[in-house]
């Protein structure tokens, strides 16, 4: 084990494949030279050299094209968009085509590609830069959808999906690349579509995702020392392939489900958990279903605002005390 | 802590009716006690200011132990009163709405309780209503904590929340069942049961009864009940080495509680009862053992057990004696056979709605003979007694 930051992970996760596989290639704005915007990519050209470590001019469908054509070639190209937001730009590409390639050629094309972006709010970067797009790409048939809240998540996450066969969306958290955590030394490889269950607790399950998950395991640390409710924290991980057995037998096993969502109200991932857990745990339930999610808004970037505006640790607290019994 | 009955040592306070605080009448419902066999409901002993709850609900408390204190000072309801200023006003509004949920759960009527998904899962498995469990939730809600822990006080196993139980299940025997377990095994250990039974065809009985809406059970019983009166020595308990021959008949009637132990109220001075009284009686008893709602008399002082396999379609149940009684008639299924009929032009058959009625007694106390005679003589009041007639009277 060894103490690594989220972004360091990231570099980690994408050298341990490039090293693994030689038809691995990673491309973006200003990942080679500069090490990416973020520092998530430091060293990568010095060690790979700059066939396979590719620095692009800023058009999102440049990128996104040029993976697209890698993986039905033969690579397994990594391709970061800088700001998710801008996802929006390439849409087309990664809707229309590269999540419906294997099926409409009869499995005859394969898209064995990942697409790395930068998520969410919580930099002061405004309503362009800080958006929490997850449930975009949720949506989407024919994409996996993953978003790890730790260190050890994104190297074994990252590596899982740069071996999966189809199409990933690796969402990181912005505001988590300085977040320090402890990862397996040498090759670690995680699965995709596992949940994990980070905190035991008997009056409801939270279930989280990316920097959801750290307010979540703060609320619940403020729950159950100050106000004696005890509550269950699942990080979902991944939202397709999504683990609903843990998130399921979690939420029967207390009787309630909190989502703590970062995307926007409206159509957010934990809607659709909601839908899942009414449908398959009804009669489980002990009370309503309660969602805690960015309002519909645009984000701020004025800072009190963008804080108001995310859910808090704080916000968890207050609404699960009203409406918790 | 009343006495509930001379084997009764201790009992469970399950609910109070009243807030420290309230007004008490005299003979107002106080609280529920529930003991090994019975829940009851005590009336407050005097009026009064309750001032103080020493015992709080789901707490067990000795025979003879102080419960709660009533005040009977008249000023003291009116001066707690007064002195709710402004912020206690808010908080009798939410008293008022608990007691509004309170009285929502009465005896009578349970809707408009809100109950989640898990809550009703729960209560349809361990065939539970509003009326058992306390809310402890938000305006007192009632949770799927509180079920279980319901559940749990009761005895039985709850089931895992989503997946069946596989393989062996180790249960606990509840209350009821464990004290049930001993009189059984005692009264098998202690009884030489002989069994005897005769065939009664109920044609009289089945026109009569279907007027009325009646089942063959209160028939039986007032059959029954002139039959004991006839041989004396079955309506007798044993008391040592002694027989007691009693002289009133009570007739106990066996009540299954929905497969989780079995409740016999009594039916006291059968003997001189109208039928159609005898028939209410006998339902209002069973009604309330299924709700746990008898009062400890009620289970007391039975001299002659009936119980009632019937409606299960059994053909023949060789019951266990209620001891110390000396003898149980179990009533069996009725159904429609073909039966010979001796007339004076010769035999001929009918389609006749026919039952088993079998007596298990105590062959210490009387013998075969007696028994034959008795259940002859059953057997003859059945079916010749000018039932109609009985239900007019």
């Amino acid at each position: 084990m060894a103490e690594l930051t989220y972004r360091d992970a990231v570099a980690a996760g994408i050298a341990q494949e490039m090293e693994r596989d030689q038809n691995v290639v990673f491309l973006g704005e200003d990942v080679a030279h500069a090490g990416g915007v973020f520092k998530a990519t430091v060293g990568l050209i010095e060690r790979f050299g700059p066939l396979r470590v590719r620095d692009c001019p800023i058009s999102e469908q440049a990128i996104i094209g040029a993976a697209m054509g890698a993986a039905m070639t033969g690579l397994r190209p990594i391709a970061e968009i800088m700001f998710s937001d801008f996802f929006a730009v390439c849409w087309d590409m990664i809707a229309n085509e590269i999540a419906k390639a294997r099926y409409m050629t009869n499995g005859q094309m394969a898209m064995p590609l990942v697409i790395r972006t930068a998520n969410g709010g919580g930099s002061r970067f405004g309503a362009q830069h800080s958006q929490s797009v997850e449930n975009w790409a949720m949506m989407i048939p024919g994409l996996k959808v993953v978003a790890p809240a730790f260190p050890a998540d994104v190297k074994g996450l990252l590596a899982a999906a740069v071996r999966d066969p189809d199409p990933v969306i690796f969402f990181e958290q912005k505001s988590l690349y300085s977040l320090k955590g402890e990862v397996p030394d040498g090759e670690y490889v995680d699965e995709l579509g596992k949940a994990k269950v980070l905190r035991h607790g008997k009056d409801c399950t939270i279930v989280a995702l990316a920097a959801m998950v750290h307010r979540a395991l703060e609320a619940a640390e403020v729950l159950e020392r100050e106000h004696g409710i005890s509550c269950t924290v699942v990080d979902v991980r991944s939202l397709v392939p999504l683990d609903t057995q843990t998130i399921l037998s979690e939420v029967a096993k207390t009787g309630r489900l909190v989502t703590v969502e970062e995307n926007p109200r409206l159509c957010g991932w934990g809607a659709e958990i909601a839908s899942i857990v009414a449908d398959e745990c009804f009669w489980e339930l002990d009370g309503p279903i309660i969602r805690i999610t960015t309002p519909h808004v645009p984000l701020p970037s004025a800072d009190l605002l963008e804080d108001h505006t995310m859910p808090s640790a704080e916000r968890i607290v207050r609404e699960l005390r009203a409406k918790l019994d | 802590m009343p006495q509930l009955g001379e084997t009764v040592a201790e009992g469970v306070v399950t609910r109070w009716y009243k807030q420290v605080g309230d007004k008490v009448a005299a003979d107002e419902m106080l609280f529920d006690v529930e003991t090994d066999k019975v829940s009851t409901e005590i009336p407050a002993p005097v009026s009064g200011v309750l001032t103080e709850i020493l015992v709080p609900e789901g707490a067990t408390a000795k025979v003879g132990v102080r419960l709660a204190v009533i005040s009977e000072g008249k000023g003291e309801a009116g001066s707690i009163k007064p002195a709710a200023a402004a912020p206690a006003a808010a908080a009798s509004t939410v008293s008022a709405e608990r007691a509004a949920v309170s009285a929502a759960r009465g005896v009578d009527s349970v809707e408009g309780v809100r109950l989640s998904p898990a809550v009703r899962r729960l209560f349809a498995e361990h065939q539970l209503t509003p009326v058992d469990v306390r809310g402890s939730g938000r305006d007192g809600r009632i949770t799927r904590d509180d079920v279980i822990a319901f559940v749990a006080a009761r005895g039985v196993s709850v089931p895992r929340a989503t997946t069946a139980p596989v393989g062996d299940v180790r249960q606990k025997l509840n209350a009821v069942r464990k004290r049930t377990a001993d009189h059984m095994l005692q009264t098998w250990r202690n009884v030489p049961h002989v069994i005897q039974a005769v065939e009664v065809d109920y044609h009289r009985i089945e026109q009569a009864r279907r007027e009325h809406k009646l089942t063959y059970l209160p028939f039986i019983a007032y059959a029954t009940a002139i039959a004991l009166q006839r041989f004396p020595l079955l309506n007798a308990s044993f008391e040592g080495e002694d027989l007691v021959v009693h002289g009133r008949v009570n007739i106990g009637i066996a009540v299954d509680l929905n497969f989780e132990g079995l409740l016999v109220p009594v039916v006291k001075d059968v003997p001189g009862k109208p039928l159609l009284q005898l028939a209410r009686e006998m339902n209002d008893l069973a009604q309330r053992a299924r709700a746990r709602q008898l009062k400890p008399d009620e289970v007391k002082q039975g001299t002659y057990t009936l119980s009632n396999s019937g409606v299960y379609g059994t053909l023949f149940t060789g019951a266990l004696i209620n001891e110390p009684q000396v003898a149980i008639l179990s009533t069996d299924s009725v159904r429609k056979k073909p039966v010979v009929i001796e007339g004076p032009d010769g035999d001929s058959i009918a389609v006749r709605p026919v039952g088993v009625l079998a007596q298990s007694f105590d062959h210490r106390a009387i013998d075969g003979a007696y028994s034959g005679a008795f259940l002859r003589e059953l057997k003859t009041i059945l079916e010749t007694n000018d039932w109609t007639q009985a239900l007019t009277a």
